[in-house]
């Protein structure tokens, strides 16, 4: 009686979406569970077996009307109000108080790993460790060689395999409440088990394995997250940092509201050099947007750089020997090389010229871009004299720009396709800038 | 029989108390389970209809196809039979020896992209999107979109990866040939990406048919910005994995048999990505002297 009660039960738990395909999270599918009470009841009264009829009273007064409830519907329940940590913890406790035998767990566990990422707990190893915590304990644990030998409770097994693989695909480390657990109930030599050792052997391994970490929490202010950006993206140490604008709302002229954006610059002494140096007879360049992915951010970016001198233009400049009296900074040593100590790679060097600044703003337009041309030009007072074309690109942002100031592309020009570097100038500013350096 | 017995019942309710039990065959719900084949054929996508048809009738004949082959494989045997002359791999022995690093592929023409293949989760059902071109200044530029939204299959459960991978070389006849980089201890590469962690996975050839998923892995971190990067990583760091699994026993990657390497990008971070490639070699490193970065005594307990 008992066993047919509980195919019984595993069917009606198993006819909600679980026995469906999975469903992309985003996904809009069917309605959860059934379409309404009434057609519920028609249902489960027409798939009753008779001894289900035979349910001690004890068991059916706790269900809630009678019935069987899929556990995405506990869910449902639990987070009626809020999405949140708690709500996912009280739906775990309903679970565990309904039934001392904890039947249908391995389904319950299934929905609960699926319905994790929206109540935002995929990363909180105590969630994990309570879903962990609902298999029965010590009823799974092989206890001769036959059962070790074979796959003792695989669909149990697997369950637990699968919690730990969500782990690990969103790179939660396990710890010792979680070690302990599998031991409890799945042995020592079981396949979640092995998935544990895995997990402890190799996630150390790799965690500091990246040599330009990205915090795991990035900072939500707009302007400190381009800090962390272009600070990764110099290549510097000695690269500084400057502020041009913070973003700030203030009254135009008509009366209504104009927010500022943020313009956040960086420039390093041997950019500045460089930039110095600069033949201004050749104009620079701004370009961008380029994209800068920091974990799951996308940050985009926009650079001053000129094009690279043609070989006849370029000109040697020797060392000047007193530059530096300390040391010298030319050495024209003949060092014997052997035959094959030469460890210079054969191919063509990529010359795509001198990058002169970075800059990260609010708004990708020309006008935002100018003010931080009109900031670096206090640094560096050769941008005054050096013609600056911009070479945006039509991104995800909007083009606010001035109607007499701008030039709008023709409407047939072809857009760059996203995600690619600047192909075409869409828009070209052969106005040397000089006129309004400055004044802004 | 008990028949009689349940005539109080109607004959429906009786019926509908022999149907679970067939409901319930199949004991495991779709969502748990990865499907283990035990052939190991190709790839073909849950509900796609099998080809059926016979090994030549996937050929299509052609006589100036033909010519050109003919053209090509003689102009490759006597490259093979001429280079040999020379020394080995068509080089004088004391350059062959006194090599200390080699250029194995860099992007400067429109012909050098026929050297690899892109793919992406499109082709089990995604809607991840990667293109490989030539970029401004003649380096091998690879974008697209990376999407990891798993395919409604029903049976496949994550998504979301780009991937460019090198055709394996071949001689006359097209037998295959290999690369090997016996003198060499460190894979260079000289890249520009967007910030992404990226994989660089090695197929070395295998003698068993089972082995034939087996790649040699490791992560190529970049940096983003506008400046190029220059990374060198030890052979002796790559992980065996198959299948997209790492393996519990691990062995250093042998080198006189590298058929391809691949990059591959799976970060489920959903949006555009670019990766640009200027050239891969393969250098020596003296001060490198690990042979294998992982633990492969035996372990206790043996996993």
């Amino acid at each position: 009686m008992n066993v047919s009660r509980n195919l019984v039960l595993l069917l009606g738990r198993r006819a909600g979406p679980l026995g469906a395909p999975p469903r992309p999270p985003g996904a809009p599918g069917p309605p959860l569970g059934l379409s309404g009470p009434g057609s519920l009841q028609a249902w489960r009264s027409f798939r009753r077996s008779p001894v289900c009829s035979k349910i001690p009273a004890e068991f059916a007064g706790k269900q809630e009307d009678k019935s069987l409830v899929a556990h995405d519907d506990l869910f449902e329940r639990a987070s009626r109000d809020v999405r949140t940590k708690a709500a996912f913890g009280r739906a775990v406790d309903v679970f565990l108080k309904r039934d001392i035998r904890r039947r249908g767990h391995v389904e319950f566990i299934y929905a609960a790993l699926k319905r994790m990422p929206e109540f935002g707990v995929e990363r909180d190893l105590d969630v994990y460790n309570r879903l962990l915590d609902v298999f029965p304990k010590e009823v799974f644990v092989p206890r001769n060689f036959i059962q070790r030998m074979f796959n003792h409770f695989p669909r149990q097994q697997e369950c637990g395999v699968q919690v730990l693989e969500q782990m690990e695909n969103y790179g939660v480390l396990p710890n010792v409440q979680t070690k302990v657990l599998l031991v409890q109930v799945f042995g020592e030599k079981s396949h979640p088990f092995r998935k544990y050792q895995r997990l402890m052997y190799w996630f150390p391994r790799f965690r500091h394995v990246n040599p330009f970490p990205v915090p795991c929490q990035l900072p939500a202010d707009p302007v400190d997250l381009a800090r962390l950006s272009l600070a990764r993206i110099a290549n510097d140490r000695d690269a500084r940092v400057t502020v041009y604008q913070l973003p700030a709302t203030e009254p135009s002229e008509s009366g209504a509201e104009r927010t500022l954006p943020h313009i956040v610059g960086v420039q390093s002494p041997a950019q500045m050099e460089l930039l110095s140096r600069h033949d201004p007879r050749r104009p620079v360049f701004v370009e961008g947007p380029f994209p800068l992915w920091l974990r799951t951010t996308c940050v985009q970016y926009y650079v001053l750089r000129a094009d690279p001198v043609p070989q006849e233009l370029r000109v040697e400049e020797p060392y000047d020997p007193e530059r530096c009296l300390d040391y010298p900074l030319q050495l024209d040593l003949d060092l014997d090389r052997d035959l094959g100590d030469d460890e210079s790679f054969d191919v063509e060097d990529v010359d795509e010229g001198p990058v002169y600044a970075m800059c990260m703003a609010g708004q990708g337009d020309q006008a935002t871009l100018n003010q931080w041309i009109s900031g670096l030009q206090e640094q560096n007072p050769v941008l005054g004299r050096v013609p600056t074309l911009f070479r945006l690109q039509a991104g995800s942002r909007e083009l606010q720009a001035e109607p007499d100031r701008v030039r709008r592309p023709p409407p047939d020009e072809p857009t760059a396709e996203p995600g690619v570097p600047v192909e075409e100038e869409e828009e070209e500013e052969a106005e040397p800038r000089r006129s309004r350096g400055l004044k802004q | 029989m008990s028949l009689p017995k349940l005539t109080h019942l109607p004959q429906v309710r009786l019926l509908t108390s022999i149907h679970p039990q067939q409901l319930l065959l199949p004991p495991v719900p779709a969502l748990a389970v990865p499907r283990r084949a035990l052939v190991q054929g190709e790839y073909r996508r849950p509900g796609q209809p099998k080809d059926n048809r016979l090994p030549w009738q996937k050929i299509t004949f052609n006589l100036s196809k033909g010519l050109e082959g003919i053209k090509k494989h003689l102009g490759l045997l006597k490259l093979d039979l001429t280079e040999r002359w020379v020394g080995p791999e068509g080089k004088p022995i004391l350059e062959h020896m006194l090599e200390q690093n080699r250029v194995v592929w860099e992007f400067r023409g429109p012909e050098s992209l026929n050297e690899w293949t892109v793919s992406c989760d499109h082709e089990i059902g995604g809607h991840s999107e990667a293109y490989l071109k030539l970029g401004k200044h003649n380096t091998g530029f690879l974008y697209g979109t990376l999407s990891s939204v798993p395919p409604r299959d029903g049976e496949t459960r994550y998504s979301g990866y780009c991937s460019m991978r090198s055709k394996q070389p071949l001689g006359s006849f097209d037998r295959k040939k290999f690369h090997d980089w016996t003198n060499f201890n460190t894979l260079h590469l000289r890249v520009r990406g967007d910030g992404r962690p990226w994989m660089v996975n090695i197929a070395a050839e295998t003698y068993f048919s089972h082995q034939k998923d087996d790649l040699y892995s490791y992560f190529l971190f970049t940096r983003g910005g506008p400046y190029w990067q220059d990374v060198k990583i030890p052979f002796s760091k790559f992980f065996l994995s198959h299948r997209g699994r790492i393996q519990d026993d691990q062995h250093c990657l042998w080198l006189d048999k590298i058929k391809t390497i691949g990059f591959t990008l799976g970060d489920k971070a959903d949006g555009p990505f670019q990766l640009e490639i200027d050239y891969i070699g393969v250098c020596k490193d003296y001060a490198h002297t690990e042979e294998f970065a992982y633990e492969v005594y035996k372990r206790n307990p043996e996993v």
